[in-house]
């Protein structure tokens, strides 16, 4: 009875170890047919209909090269205009092309036209009404067929058919009206000038041939098998395989119009835990990583994998809420003005970001280069006494000694701050709350998941309504374009206009700021106003920078002529190649 | 036997309405779909605007419920805002076997994006029960049978130990010790994680390794509880009257334990196994995360996330189905393990 026991337990180590000792020397086996269910997400016939390089990922042939990227989310879709996800956008530079891309320096090149259209060379109209577009006469789909103006009219009719209830139509519902005089000219006519079209038009397009037929069979690309099988692209690789909540696979593009790429296979593995992806990136599991925690960078280096930090424009900062309903302090200039004083940024980069990172005083500063930030900003430092000082001067004093100011009202010197659940943030907002305790400012904390957080007015959302008086969370403006929304007077929520998403208030001064640099298609001219705001929104404390929030990258050091952009991250794909 | 089975059955449709009256409306309470769209930007008005309509989000919540489950394709629906039905809805409704189109995965059937999962979840889970089952008995026998030896003191200790480690501290550790720390020592190592490795395919032998450590975190905590059960009800029934009868008789040993013992031993064990079956449906959530194993686990926590409702009742609903059926199957069992058990 003993000894069988033992037996079977014995049995079972030892399989244990076999099968573990096995892992190390495995060939490439035979596929068995898997017991899961492939993904219904491969249009049938498709991965091996036109493709001679539709490869069954088995007898790897020693010289292919492969890469892995580990994603911590995965895509809810491929289509661009039926995702907000940055991991589905990303992928766009594999299996399709932007009109014209950006690269490592979020300078802007040429893709699908022959050249940006400008006011120099007349593709911008004087007036800035019209805007011409010629298209490269060589770029193809992946399937043979051209890619012409036709494909550009298709995707504005298709973003604007309601039947299609895209997620976005910014910012096609400026336009007039589009058309297309010939196969390699596209004419957009505007009723307004709108300075920001550079950054925002054309990311992506859609082909006719492959959809129309499924909109008009339909009446809707909502279910359309492209969305999340797009096996016709332009870009350097097609689209392969998607085995759900595994990994998306993507192969060279034979029919290529631009230079080939030099790695044959990718995979994005999906991996959503952050410990796991650091572990997949040392134990080689996986290539490439993006967002990588600032806790894991010094253990990744440590290990020999290459971090690259690309800024794509967000920043973690305090929007402060000047409407009627918030608190007298969070309404008062001199108010603001002692808080910019009196948190520590330099400590909080420090001691919670591992001093990888610094404040930046505006929503601008990522854009700098461009010359959207003021000179003359005067960046706020770290000086409690003299924050004190200001509010004593203001008549906010603590009359009643309990630690907290009160104005001659009586009103307490109590603000609601409120965040998402993330870690991060919860630290900072601890630390802030005692920061301002040492002025004599009371800091009610809130924190929710951030689809409470950002939820409607008719939701009650608390940020909607006015209830929170200082809001953290990462933002940038419609990088690289520096235009910015929050702050239109039209935009604050209310019974009438439930959707607005101006939470902090009305200053008739920055609403008019605001709107006047979206007209202006002169660049140098719209960049005096741009940094006219910074300046004024510095001043008036409306936002007040906490820490960058650049992209960190982490890549394995046997890939080589990697580069990425802020904007179209992985513009250079074509160029990646393995040691 | 049969009409104990029909009554019960019968039973369960208006516990199944009222289970889905409640998760309804939590789950609409919860968090608005439109609020992110899972993106790094907020969406601007207009675009929340239109959207909350198209998806049918403006409709108050009971109306909401009726479309939900009878479908919407009976009435007009506006769609352009105009204050005005004119459009036909598209919806069958859950009583005509549709769970509604994915908020989030827009376009696909709910029961679609549940289904595609829905295997791994049973395989990771099966296989996890099996070996929780086993070893739980193996050791649990063991123990009773060589009550307060040194290996018994051992095996206790171990137990407590595995029941109080939270299990993502398991799986993270056994993660970088087995797939990141062996491999760089150069020992035979295992993945970090996935169904296979992409460039080897979806074989047998890889399921196999990407299998070990999964299993392992979830089997290392429940093994450590329910074994010192199993020792707990085998030595209360060790002691009965019965067993000593069959010694007295001469009666094999083997046969005392495992036909006499531990089938009586093992009722209480069914229970908790009838309990834990169902659960299995809803995967387990830490451990699908950790090793990136596509489960509804974690479909069933990135949809939460952001608030798709018709993929979220679907699995919620399943659950619910799946829990009054094993409940059944538990009460079945036991009237075949225990012949005094009778249902009518």
């Amino acid at each position: 009875m003993k000894s069988k026991l033992w037996k079977i337990v014995a049995a079972w180590v030892v399989i244990t170890m076999l099968a573990s000792s096995a892992a190390c020397v495995t060939p490439a086996a035979p596929t068995i047919t898997p017991a899961p269910t492939q993904a219904p997400t491969t249009a049938p016939g498709a991965t091996k209909a036109p493709q001679p390089t539709a490869v069954e990922p088995t007898k790897a042939a020693p010289t292919k090269k492969i890469i892995t990227f580990a994603w911590t989310q995965e895509p809810d879709s491929l289509n661009p205009w039926y995702t907000n996800m940055w991991f589905s956008t990303t992928l766009h530079q594999l299996f399709l092309a932007w009109a014209w891309e950006f690269d490592d320096k979020n300078v802007p090149f040429p893709r699908l036209v022959t050249e940006i259209p400008s006011l120099e060379n007349g593709g911008v109209s004087q007036d800035g009404l019209t805007i011409t577009m010629h298209l490269r006469d060589d770029i193809v789909w992946s399937d043979g067929k051209p890619i012409t103006s036709a494909d550009f009219v298709f995707t504005y009719d298709m973003v604007m058919a309601e039947a299609n209830s895209v997620t976005s139509q910014y910012p096609y519902d400026y336009l007039e009206s589009i058309e297309a005089p010939d196969e390699r000219t596209v004419v957009m006519h505007f009723s307004k000038p709108f300075a920001a079209w550079k950054a925002l038009f054309w990311r992506g397009v859609l082909p006719k041939h492959v959809l129309e037929p499924v909109f008009q069979a339909k009446g809707s690309l909502q279910e359309a098998e492209w969305n999340m099988a797009p096996t016709v692209g332009c870009g350097p690789y097609n689209f392969a395989e998607w085995e759900s909540g595994s990994y998306i696979r993507f192969v060279k593009n034979p029919n290529y119009w631009g230079p080939a790429p030099k790695i044959d296979e990718i995979y994005f593995k999906i991996v959503p835990d952050d410990a796991s992806q650091t572990a997949a990136l040392i134990a080689g599991d996986a290539d490439v990583g993006a967002f990588i925690p600032l806790s894991d960078v010094p253990t990744l280096k440590g290990k020999g994998v290459i971090i690259m930090v690309e800024s794509s424009g967000y920043a973690e900062g305090l929007f402060f809420n000047f409407r009627d309903m918030a608190n007298p302090g969070a309404r008062d200039l001199k108010v603001r003005q002692a808080i910019a004083m009196a948190i520590d940024r330099e400590a909080i980069n420090r001691d919670l970001l591992l001093g990888l990172s610094h404040a930046p005083e505006t929503l601008w500063d990522p854009l700098a280069i461009y010359g959207y930030v003021s000179p003359d900003i005067v960046p706020w430092k770290y000086d409690p006494a003299a924050a004190k000082d200001l509010l004593e001067k203001a008549g906010w004093i603590d009359r009643d000694g309990d630690g907290i100011r009160e104005n001659a009202k009586g009103e307490k010197l109590t603000l609601v701050y409120g965040t998402t659940i993330r870690e991060i943030r919860q630290d900072t907002q601890a630390v802030i709350q005692q920061q301002l305790k040492q002025v004599g400012i009371e800091l009610k904390l809130v924190s929710q998941e951030a689809d409470i957080f950002f939820g409607s007015f008719s939701d009650g959302a608390a940020c909607a309504v006015g209830s929170v008086d200082i809001m953290q969370w990462s933002d940038a403006p419609y990088f690289p374009d520096p235009d910015k929304d929050y702050w239109l007077c039209d935009q604050v929520p209310n019974a009438d206009n439930p959707w607005g998403w101006n939470y902090f208030g009305c200053d008739p001064r920055l609403d008019e700021l605001f709107k006047k640099q979206l007209t202006l298609m002169d660049e140098k001219e719209r960049a005096r106003v741009i940094q006219e705001i910074s300046k004024y929104m510095h001043d008036q404390v409306y936002w007040y920078g906490l820490w960058d929030d650049p992209d960190y990258w982490a890549v394995n050091a046997r890939l080589t002529g990697v580069k990425f952009s802020g904007v179209t991250p992985l513009y250079n794909i074509a160029e990646w190649d393995v040691k | 036997m049969t009409r104990y089975i029909v009554r019960r059955l019968l039973q369960a449709i208006p516990l199944l309405f009222i289970i889905s009256v409640v998760l309804f409306i939590l789950m609409r309470s919860s968090g608005d779909p439109v609020a992110t769209l899972g993106g790094r930007r907020n969406p601007r008005p207009e675009d929340r605007e239109r959207l909350t309509r198209l998806l049918g989000l403006d409709q108050p919540l009971y109306v909401q419920y009726i479309y939900w489950l009878i479908g919407n394709d009976w009435t007009m629906i506006d769609l352009d805002g105009d204050g005005v039905a004119e459009t036909p809805g598209q919806q069958k409704g859950v009583l005509r076997g549709e769970f509604g189109t994915s908020l989030v995965v827009r376009g696909k059937p709910a029961m679609e994006v549940i289904l595609e999962r829905i295997p791994y979840t049973l395989l990771l889970m099966i296989v996890s029960e099996v070996v929780i089952i086993f070893f739980s008995l193996v050791i649990g026998v063991f123990s009773a049978l060589r009550q307060y030896s040194l290996l018994d003191h051992l095996i206790t200790g171990l137990s407590f130990l595995g029941y109080s480690m939270p299990i993502f501290f398991v799986a993270l550790v056994s993660m970088y010790l087995f797939a990141v720390e062996f491999k760089s020592w150069g020992l035979p190592y295992l993945p970090t994680g996935g169904v296979f490795e992409p460039q080897e395919g979806n074989t047998l032998l890889q399921v196999a390794l990407h299998l070990v450590l999964p299993v392992t975190s979830i089997a290392v905590v429940s093994i450590a509880g329910y074994s010192r059960f199993v020792r707990a009800t085998m030595l209360e029934v060790l002691g009965e009257d019965y067993i000593r009868t069959a010694r007295a008789k001469g009666l094999r040993k083997r046969t005392i334990i495992f036909l006499h013992a531990l089938k009586n031993a093992s009722l209480p064990l069914v229970t908790i196994v009838g309990l834990d079956i169902p659960m299995l449906l809803g995967g387990a959530v830490v451990t699908e995360r950790i090793f990136a194993w596509p489960g509804t686990g974690r479909l069933f926590l990135d949809h939460v996330s952001r608030g798709d409702t018709p993929v979220v009742m679907g699995i919620l609903m399943l659950i619910a189905v799946a829990v009054i059926i094993f409940q059944l199957i538990t009460d079945i069992t036991y009237a075949w393990l225990d012949p005094r058990i009778r249902y009518n």
